[in-house]
C-alpha cells in the first residue's frame, strides 16, 4: 500500500503496470469503510462478552462515549495532517501545556478564566505554527521535529509550573472560575431536560436521590462531534481539503501546480494544537486541575485512531469520519475490556490483541469491498 | 504544410539562450521558436541540456543572457506562474498528479472551482467531475467515474489527462517533458494521437523527447540540442528519420550500431 | 496471504472470549468490587497490595478487580472509576490521588449507592468530604515530618529527597513534611528522578557530586530507593548518608541489613489492600462498619525488626 503506484506504472513495462492497476482497484473504497466494519465488530463482540455488565446502560454508554470524544478531538486533528502527509507526537505533551497555560495564569496571576483561555489557545497556535514552520522549513521528518517538541513541552510544562506554582498539579481552577461562561462552554451537561424525562420515562435509570444516572451530554461530546464534523467537511468539501489530499499525495506535484503547500502543513500543525488545546481545556474546566503528567502517550493513540480509521501512513488518503470510528473503536475496546472484568495485568495485551483485530477486519474489509483477495 | 506553419507569428522565440549555473554551462547559445498549430520537436541525448532549456521557458531558471520573445515581444519570467499567466504551461514527467485522489480532484488540483453557500466557499465536486469527464471524453477516455483515483489510470492515460488539464485551462503553448519515455507501444500512440489532436487546435507543442521515431511521428519541425547548444532546426519535409538520428546522437557511431543490431536503435 | 489472514483473525477472535470470560464467570458468586489505583503498570511497589486482595477476596468468598490508569494519568483514573460505577459493583475501593480530578468521579460512584472507602493516597479530610465511609492510609505529611525528625535526630543538615513520582500531589507533600520535620527549606532539595531506573540512578549522582554537603536522602519508594542503593553500593559510600526511604521491598531490605538504608517507613499497604475488602464484605453483609479512620502506618523497619520483614518483603510487606 504504501508503494508509489506513480513509479510503478512509470518505471515499469506494460505487462507490470496491469497488475499494478488491479492492486489499486482497493483505492476506490472508502477509507471509512474498513473501520466501520471493525466498529460493528467491536460491537458484537462486547454485546456477547459485556452482556449484562452495565456496559450498555446509559452511565456505562457514557463512560465509553466519554472516552471516544476526547479522542475524536485529537484523532481528528492527527487524521487530518497524516492525509497532509505529517505526524505530530506533540499532541500528548501539548494536552499537558495547554492545561497549565490555563491553569496557572488564572490560580496564580489571578487573570480572568476567558483570558486564560485565550492565552493558552493563542499559544497553543503559535506552537502548532512553530512545529509546522521548523518542519517546512528544515524539511526534517515531521516524525523527528514534532519529537523534539515532545520532550520540550512536557519538559516546559514540569519546569514551569514548578518556576510559578512550586508545584505540578495545580488545583482549584474551578474556584477562580465563578460563574464564567468558559466552564459551561467546556465542562457542561447539555440537554438535561431530555435525561430527565427519559429517567421518568423508565428509558434511563435513575439514582437513589431521583437525579437521573446520566444528567446530560458532556460538553466534551459536543465538541468531539462538532470538530469531526467540521474536519469532515473541510476535508472533502473545500478547497484546502483537496490541498491537503495533493500535500499529503505528493508534495511536488502539488507545489508545480501551485498549491501553497508550506502553508497548508502550517495550518495542519496549528490544528492539531488547536485540537489538543481543546482536550485539555475541556479536562481542566472538568476535573477543575491541571497536571504536568496529563495527556501522556495520547499522541500514540490520535495516530492509532487515525490509521484505524484508514489513514495511510505515507499520507494523502484518509478520512475524518473514518478516524471518528477509529476512536470508537479504541474508546469501546479501552473500557469494554474492563467492564468484561478481565484480569488487570493482562489489559495491555488485550488491547493490542483487540486493536490488531480491529485493524485486520479493517484491512479485510477494505479488500473484500474492492474484490481483491 | 510546413510552410503555412512557417507563415503565422511565433508563440515562443529564443535566440542564443545562455545559462549558467556558476561555472557550469548548461546552455550555451540555443535558439528555437515554435508557432501555433505546430510541433516543434526539442531533440537531444542525456546531458544535452534539455531539462535547463524547459526549465527557463517555463519560468523556474533565469537566462544568464539571450533574447526571449512571447508573440514577438521580449518578456522575462520571475516565477512558474508568471509562465502560466503568458500561456506557457508545462508538462512534467511527475505530471503534478496526486496518485491517491480523483481524477477529478487532480485535474482541479490548485485552480479548485467553488461554489458559495451563505457564507461559506465549498469545493464544486459535481462540476469538477462532469468537467473531468467530459475532458477525457473529448480525448476519447471513456471514464464512468471521474472520482476514481488517478493511480487507477494507465501510464498513457495519466499523461492525458496531464495534457488535457494543461489544454483546459488555456494554454496557448504546451512544453512535454518526455511524455512517452516509460510508455508501451499502445500508450504511446495514445499520446502522440492526442498531442496531434492538441496541435491540430491551434495550440503550439514543444515535445522534449530523445525518441526520433516518437518525435518525426508528430513533429514539424525538429530542433536538436547538443552540449548546450541547437545543433540547427530542421522543417519535416528537409530531413530524414535516420539524419534525425545521427544529428541527435552526434556522430555516426549509433547508426553502425543501428545497423548491426538490424535497425531497432 | 487471504487464508493466512483469515486465520490469524480466527485466532485472535477465538482467544479473547476465552480470556474475557475468565473474568465475567466470577461475578456469579458473592460481592464484588473494585479497587482503583493511580499507580502506573510499571509500579511494583503494588504488588503487595494485589497479593492482599487476593487474600482478602479468597478469606471473604468475593471477587475484587484490580485496576489502574496504565500510564498513570490520573484524569484516566477518573474515568475507570466511572466506568467501574456503571457496572454496579458490591463496593469501591479507591485512592485519593488527585482530589480535584477525582471528586466527580467519587462521588459519583456514592451518588448510586455504591459504598466506597479511600485507600493509600489523600487525606481522611479529604475522604469525608467525598462521603466515602472511612479512610485507610498514612497521612504523608506526618509520615514524611517522621523521617524528617529522625534524620535530624541523627545529626542531618542537609538532605535530598528523591521523587519518582513528581506529578503525585502526596509525593511532594512526603518530601515536604520531611524537610519541615529537618527544619530545612525543601527548596531545590527535591530532585524529580522519573520511574526509569537508569534515570533515577544518574540523577541522583549528579545531585550527590555538585551538592557535596548533602548528608541526608529521602526516597519515596522502591522505584527510587533500589537505583539509589545501587549507587551506593557502587561509589563505596555506604555509610556517608542518612538514608531514610519510604516503602519496603526485597532490595531495600537488605539496603537496611548492610546499613545502607538506615530505616524505611512502612504503611503496611498489605493492609490498605486486605482491610478494604473485608470491611466492604461485612458492611453489605451486615451493615457494620469501624466508626474511625485507620492508620496504616507509619511504622519504621530498622535493623532491629529487619529479619521478620525480610522474608515477606515484595510479597506482603
Amino acid at each position: 500500500m504504501a508503494e508509489d503506484p506513480t513509479v510503478a506504472t512509470v518505471a515499469q513495462p506494460l505487462d507490470e503496470r496491469l497488475q499494478r492497476q488491479s492492486g489499486l482497484r482497493r483505492l476506490l473504497s472508502r477509507p471509512e469503510l474498513g473501520a466501520i466494519a471493525g466498529t460493528v465488530l467491536v460491537f458484537l463482540f462486547f454485546g456477547a462478552t459485556a452482556h449484562g455488565t452495565g456496559m450498555f446502560a446509559a452511565d456505562g454508554i457514557l463512560n465509553w462515549m466519554t472516552v471516544t470524544a476526547q479522542l475524536t478531538i485529537i484523532a481528528t486533528g492527527a487524521a487530518l495532517l497524516m492525509v497532509g502527509g505529517e505526524f505530530d507526537l506533540s499532541v500528548g505533551s501539548m494536552i499537558g501545556f495547554a492545561g497549565m497555560m490555563i491553569a496557572i495564569p488564572t490560580v496564580y496571576f489571578g487573570w480572568p478564566i476567558e483570558i486564560s483561555v485565550i492565552f493558552a489557545f493563542c499559544g497553543a497556535l503559535l506552537i502548532g505554527f512553530l512545529n509546522g514552520l521548523v518542519v517546512v522549513r528544515t524539511r526534517l521528518p515531521s516524525f523527528i521535529v514534532t519529537l523534539a517538541s515532545l520532550y520540550i513541552l512536557r519538559g516546559m510544562t514540569i519546569a514551569l509550573s514548578i518556576l510559578f506554582a512550586n508545584r505540578t498539579i495545580v488545583s482549584g481552577v474551578k474556584n477562580f472560575a465563578g460563574d464564567s461562561f468558559v466552564v459551561p462552554l467546556f465542562s457542561g451537561k447539555a440537554f438535561p431536560g431530555l435525561f430527565i424525562w427519559l429517567a421518568d420515562a423508565g428509558i434511563i435509570g435513575k439514582l437513589p436521590n431521583g437525579q437521573p444516572s446520566v444528567q446530560g451530554v458532556p460538553a466534551m461530546v459536543i465538541w468531539a462531534f462538532a470538530i469531526a464534523l467540521i474536519g469532515h467537511i473541510v476535508l472533502s468539501r473545500t478547497r484546502f481539503g483537496n490541498w491537503i489530499f495533493a500535500a499529503g499525495g505528493d508534495a511536488n506535484a502539488a507545489r508545480n501546480v501551485g498549491v501553497p503547500v508550506a502553508r497548508v502543513k502550517i495550518v495542519l500543525f496549528m490544528v492539531t494544537a488547536f485540537c489538543a488545546t481543546v482536550y485539555a481545556t475541556c479536562q481542566v474546566m472538568e476535573f477543575g486541575s491541571a497536571a504536568a503528567d496529563r495527556g501522556v502517550l495520547k499522541e500514540f493513540e490520535a495516530i492509532i485512531a487515525a490509521v484505524i480509521g484508514g489513514c495511510l501512513l505515507t499520507g494523502g488518503y484518509g478520512s475524518v469520519v473514518g478516524a471518528f470510528f477509529g476512536a470508537l473503536i479504541f474508546g469501546v475496546v479501552q473500557m469494554g475490556i474492563l467492564f468484561t472484568g478481565a484480569p488487570n495485568d493482562w489489559f495491555q495485551v488485550f488491547l493490542g490483541l483487540m486493536l490488531l483485530t480491529a485493524v485486520l477486519f479493517n484491512n479485510y474489509i477494505r479488500r473484500r469491498a474492492t474484490g481483491e483477495r | 504544410m510546413s510552410e503555412s506553419v512557417s507563415a503565422k507569428p511565433a508563440l515562443i522565440e529564443v535566440r542564443d539562450l545562455v545559462k549558467h549555473f556558476g561555472p557550469v554551462v548548461a546552455l550555451n547559445g540555443v535558439s528555437m521558436k515554435v508557432r501555433s498549430g505546430e510541433v516543434l520537436c526539442l531533440l537531444g541525448d542525456n546531458g544535452a541540456g534539455k531539462s535547463t532549456l524547459i526549465k527557463t521557458l517555463s519560468g523556474v531558471h533565469k537566462p544568464t543572457s539571450g533574447s526571449f520573445l512571447v508573440d514577438g515581444k521580449p518578456i522575462a519570467f520571475h516565477t512558474p506562474r508568471d509562465a502560466l499567466d503568458a500561456g506557457i504551461a508545462t508538462v512534467y514527467q511527475d505530471l503534478a498528479m496526486v496518485p491517491l485522489s480523483s481524477i477529478a480532484r487532480n485535474f482541479f488540483m490548485g485552480r479548485e472551482p467553488l461554489r458559495r453557500v451563505g457564507p461559506f466557499k465549498f469545493l464544486d465536486l459535481a462540476f469538477a467531475e462532469k468537467v473531468a469527464r467530459e475532458e477525457m471524453k473529448k480525448i476519447g477516455i471513456d471514464l464512468r467515474d471521474s472520482s476514481q483515483a488517478v493511480g487507477t489510470l494507465s501510464g498513457g492515460e495519466r499523461q492525458c489527462v496531464a495534457i488535457a488539464r494543461a489544454v483546459y485551462f488555456g494554454a496557448k503553448v504546451l512544453i512535454l517533458d518526455e511524455p512517452t519515455s516509460a510508455l508501451g507501444v499502445a500508450q504511446t500512440s495514445m499520446v502522440l494521437k492526442y498531442v496531434n489532436q492538441v496541435r491540430a487546435r491551434g495550440l503550439g507543442v514543444i515535445f522534449i523527447t530523445h525518441n526520433v521515431r516518437h518525435a518525426y511521428a508528430v513533429g514539424n519541425s525538429f530542433t536538436v540540442l547538443n552540449r548546450g547548444r541547437t545543433l540547427g532546426t530542421f522543417e519535416k519535409a528537409g530531413i530524414s528519420i535516420e539524419e534525425l538520428q545521427n544529428l541527435m546522437a552526434g556522430d555516426k557511431e549509433l547508426q553502425f550500431l543501428s545497423n548491426d543490431l538490424g535497425g531497432t536503435v | 496471504m487471504g487464508t493466512q489472514l483469515k486465520k490469524l483473525l480466527a485466532a485472535a477472535i477465538a482467544t479473547l472470549p476465552l480470556i474475557a470470560g475468565y473474568g465475567t464467570i466470577a461475578h456469579a458468586e458473592g460481592e464484588h468490587f473494585v479497587f482503583v489505583s493511580h499507580a502506573p503498570d510499571t509500579d511494583s511497589w503494588w504488588n503487595v497490595i494485589k497479593n492482599a486482595l487476593k487474600n482478602a477476596a479468597a478469606d471473604t468468598k468475593t471477587t475484587v478487580d484490580y485496576r489502574n490508569p496504565p500510564s498513570g494519568d490520573i484524569a484516566d483514573m477518573a474515568r475507570i472509576i466511572q466506568q467501574a460505577t456503571a457496572t454496579n459493583p458490591d463496593g469501591i475501593i479507591t485512592t485519593i490521588a488527585d482530589f480535584n480530578v477525582l471528586q466527580s468521579a467519587i462521588q459519583g460512584a456514592i451518588a448510586k449507592g455504591i459504598p466506597v472507602i479511600t485507600v493509600n493516597s489523600g487525606t481522611a479530610e479529604q475522604s469525608k468530604q467525598l462521603g466515602a465511609l472511612m479512610h485507610i492510609g498514612q497521612p504523608e505529611y506526618d509520615a514524611g515530618k517522621g523521617a524528617g525528625e529522625r534524620a535530624k535526630a541523627a545529626g542531618v543538615t542537609d538532605f535530598v529527597c528523591v521523587n519518582h513520582y513528581i506529578t503525585n500531589a502526596a509525593s511532594v507533600e512526603r518530601c515536604q513534611g520531611y524537610a519541615d520535620g529537618l527544619g530545612v527549606p525543601l527548596g531545590d532539595h527535591m530532585v524529580d528522578s522519573t520511574q526509569d531506573p537508569t534515570q533515577v540512578y544518574n540523577k541522583v549522582k549528579a545531585y550527590l557530586t555538585s551538592h557535596t554537603g548533602t548528608n541526608g536522602i529521602l526516597t519515596l519508594g522502591p522505584n527510587s530507593a533500589e537505583p539509589t542503593i545501587k549507587l551506593l553500593r557502587d561509589t563505596g559510600e555506604t555509610s556517608k548518608y542518612n538514608f531514610i526511604t519510604f516503602d519496603l521491598s526485597a532490595s531495600i531490605s537488605k539496603g537496611i541489613k548492610d546499613g545502607i538504608v538506615e530505616s524505611a517507613i512502612d504503611q503496611q499497604p498489605y493492609l490498605q489492600g486486605y482491610l478494604p475488602v473485608v470491611l466492604l464484605t461485612q458492611y453489605v453483609r451486615y451493615g457494620v462498619m469501624p466508626a474511625n479512620n485507620i492508620n496504616t502506618g507509619p511504622g519504621f523497619v530498622t535493623k532491629d525488626n529487619i529479619e521478620m520483614v525480610e522474608k515477606l518483603a515484595g510479597e506482603y510487606r
